[in-house]
């Protein structure tokens, strides 16, 4: 059955569209790679020791992510009167696997070749999780504390991967099933508004002040990110947000622009006073407003600069660039070539930026604009080929034996 | 009677991970047949994760001293004071869960560790420590309190120094009190009270310890808990270097 689309609110295509449903429409905004290249540059200064609150990085990818999802998604739903799932999830798994599994064949030859053997153990035992993208749920069965032992695991930033995974898995059938019919998108938006005062009201429960990781980590918890996005990409607050002036809109976002960066400087770590009760919901709800009125004003002068060449491009390369930066934080060795602290850290990110552009040009881009090689036939093949070869490589690396020497008898004997 | 007597003759119906069940670790470094056809002592380790990682040196070296072992430290937490708020969360599933290693494992010696998180006022602390006292003497068992290493005292730490500073002494008074069934251990013999020196041989993050600093408080406390408990503690050759070593939590701590 074909859903109809809201009555008053969603736009036409017969009839011009409100600011924000107009920019959102042309599905790409260089504004909103510019924040995705804000957030990573968080993450990669908050990894290296320099930035305390830069994980909320991680926080503002979620909300661009439950963003641009569910605009795809209402976006499907209003034009064609329907949304296949399995294209979606075709298309997620193109954007996300092929680039994931080469960093995680990659991370593990080198973790055999230059690592200790503590850190090929871990990355061996936890890879499958990768896999399967469980590695959130994996780690807080393990009991691996994200703050105190991050450091030791060279998949560790992955659990952010599988929750956006478990996302793009659960919620298309929701918006499926609520976008049906008459208000379907006023449906959706107060499911996800629900939803994040639940995933809140989870975290709040669940926070456990010796060890945050279960409400870090879990999908459940951190759900109010992706969902706030949601909401924001919703025809109500596209409409709420078309309302308002555009030079206010655009003082709006300078200011939560403003906000969010100050809020990584201040952050501390998991201590952070209020930060599992109502403080990152908070910092999702400030990104989700900031990308719903920037998502209106694209052109705007905040648009302009977050959207200008150095953050936009390091948005394009985000993905490879998040998921190769770790690794290469945990193999470089604590001084390179003489230096340490933020000499270092240049280094491991320029080693980052390279894996990451050679990524995007071999990997991510061939795969997700359908290279003959990553279509059809070949395309099968290819795929085939890799999940073999990552297979491979995962059982044929020796399983080391870390420990092994570590205690010197005679000096237990010595008096 | 004696605590030698007490603990000699023991059965064997520890279940969970326990030494001489074989269930983990030490596996490899299995005490001589004739130490394990009769248990010596059955001992029940509790503590924080510093203790966790003490616990699979202790149970290779409880193990080859002939000994029964089961550890029940906790990965977070595991305090049994019921102090402020938090610790008193903690010390909830604590207490839960002693109740059923006791009625598992019938230990006879219940060896608990002060933990990072033993967090309230000394009368507080007292009060727990004597309530885990009685619990032991309820059970048939005598209790050893072994104080916490020296550790790296942190932003998350500071607030509860106060806490930290008085726990070892409450428990020396506990045990004073305690009509020779309670003891108490100051393991400022092995380890000093400074973190940052190298004879408290902590890991990396400033809190736990390595293999070897591990292997050197199993070494210690078998030595002291065999002097009190009549059971000769195994030469370190014999397990200080098995499969322990690998247990996973070194890793975690990036131990090498």
């Amino acid at each position: 059955m074909p859903f109809s689309r809201s009555p008053s609110r969603a736009p036409s295509p017969s009839r011009p569209a409100p600011a924000a449903g107009r920019a959102a429409a042309r599905g790409h905004l260089a504004p909103l790679d510019g924040l995705r290249g804000c957030a990573v540059a968080a993450v990669l200064l908050f990894h290296a020791g320099h930035v305390e609150g830069g994980f909320l990085g991680v926080d503002l990818f979620f909300v661009l992510s439950g963003f641009l999802i569910t605009g795809l998604l209402l976006r499907e739903a209003a034009g064609r009167g329907r949304i296949d799932l399995a294209a979606f999830w075709a298309r997620r798994a193109r954007r996300l696997l092929p680039a994931l599994a080469v960093m995680g064949v990659g991370t593990l030859l080198l973790a055999w070749a230059f690592g200790p053997p503590a850190l090929l153990r871990l990355a061996l035992d936890d890879a499958p999780w990768v896999a399967v993208q469980g590695t959130n749920w994996h780690f807080i069965a393990e009991q691996a504390g994200y703050w105190d032992a991050s450091d030791t695991r060279l998949f560790a930033h992955l659990w952010s991967i599988a929750v956006e995974w478990q996302f793009y898995l659960v919620w298309p059938l929701v918006v499926l099933a609520a976008a049906r019919g008459r208000g379907g998108e006023w449906r959706v938006a107060s499911l996800a508004a629900a939803g994040a005062l639940l995933s809140l009201a989870l975290m709040v429960g669940l926070a456990d002040p010796v060890d945050t990781t279960r409400v870090y980590e879990g999908t459940d918890t951190r759900a109010f990110s992706l969902l706030l996005g949601a909401l924001a990409a919703t025809a109500p607050i596209r409409d709420l947000c078309a309302r308002v002036p555009r030079p206010a809109a655009d003082v709006v976002v300078a200011l939560l622009g403003c906000g969010l960066v100050a809020s990584w400087v201040l952050t501390g770590g998991q201590s952070t006073p209020g930060l599992f009760r109502g403080g990152m919901f908070a910092h999702s709800l400030a990104a989700a407003v900031l990308i719903a009125l920037l998502a209106g004003v694209p052109d705007g002068r905040t648009g302009r600069l977050v959207g200008s060449a150095v953050p936009r491009r390091l948005g394009e390369l985000s993905y490879s660039l998040y998921l190769w930066h770790w690794p290469v934080y945990l193999l470089l060795p604590e001084v390179v070539f003489g230096i340490g602290g933020w000499g270092r850290t240049a280094v491991a990110i320029g080693l980052s930026l390279g894996a990451a552009v050679a990524a995007k040009r071999w990997v991510e881009d061939p795969v997700r604009f359908r290279a003959r090689w990553a279509t059809g036939r070949r395309g099968l093949l290819t795929l085939a080929a890799a999940a073999a070869v990552a297979a491979g490589v995962w059982a044929a690396i020796p399983q080391p034996h870390p420990g092994a020497g570590t205690v010197d008898v005679d000096r237990l004997m010595a008096p | 009677m004696s605590a030698g007597a007490l603990l000699t003759g023991c059965g064997t119906d520890g279940t969970g991970d326990t030494g001489a069940s074989g269930a983990s670790g030490a596996g490899t470094d299995s005490p001589s047949p004739s130490r394990e056809q009769e248990s010596a002592a059955k001992v029940l380790w509790m503590g924080d994760s510093i203790a966790g990682v003490e616990g699979p040196a202790l149970e290779a070296a409880l193990t080859a001293s002939g000994v029964e072992f089961m550890n029940a430290s906790s990965d977070g937490g595991g305090t049994v004071v019921e102090g402020d708020e938090m610790s008193s969360r903690l010390a909830e599933s604590t207490w839960e869960d002693l109740e059923e290693n006791i009625a598992s494992f019938r230990p006879d010696v219940i060896a608990y560790q002060i933990t990072t998180y033993d967090w309230g006022t000394p009368e507080q602390q007292r009060s727990s420590y004597e309530k885990l006292a009685g619990t032991a003497r309820d059970a048939g068992a005598e209790l050893v309190l072994v104080s916490a290493p020296p550790f790296r005292i942190d932003d998350f730490y500071r607030p509860y120094e106060s806490a930290i500073e008085s726990a070892p002494e409450v428990a020396g008074e506990v045990a004073e009190a305690g009509g020779g069934r309670v003891h108490f251990l100051d393991s400022a013999q092995l380890w000093g009270t400074e973190s940052d020196a190298e004879r408290a041989q902590r890991a990396p993050d400033g809190i736990h310890s390595c293999q070897q600093g591990s292997a050197a408080f199993a070494a210690w406390l078998s030595e002291e808990l065999g002097e009190r408990y009549d059971f000769a503690p195994a030469a370190p050759e014999e397990w200080a270097d098995g499969s322990w070593t690998g247990d996973e939590r070194f890793a975690q701590l990036g131990c090498s």
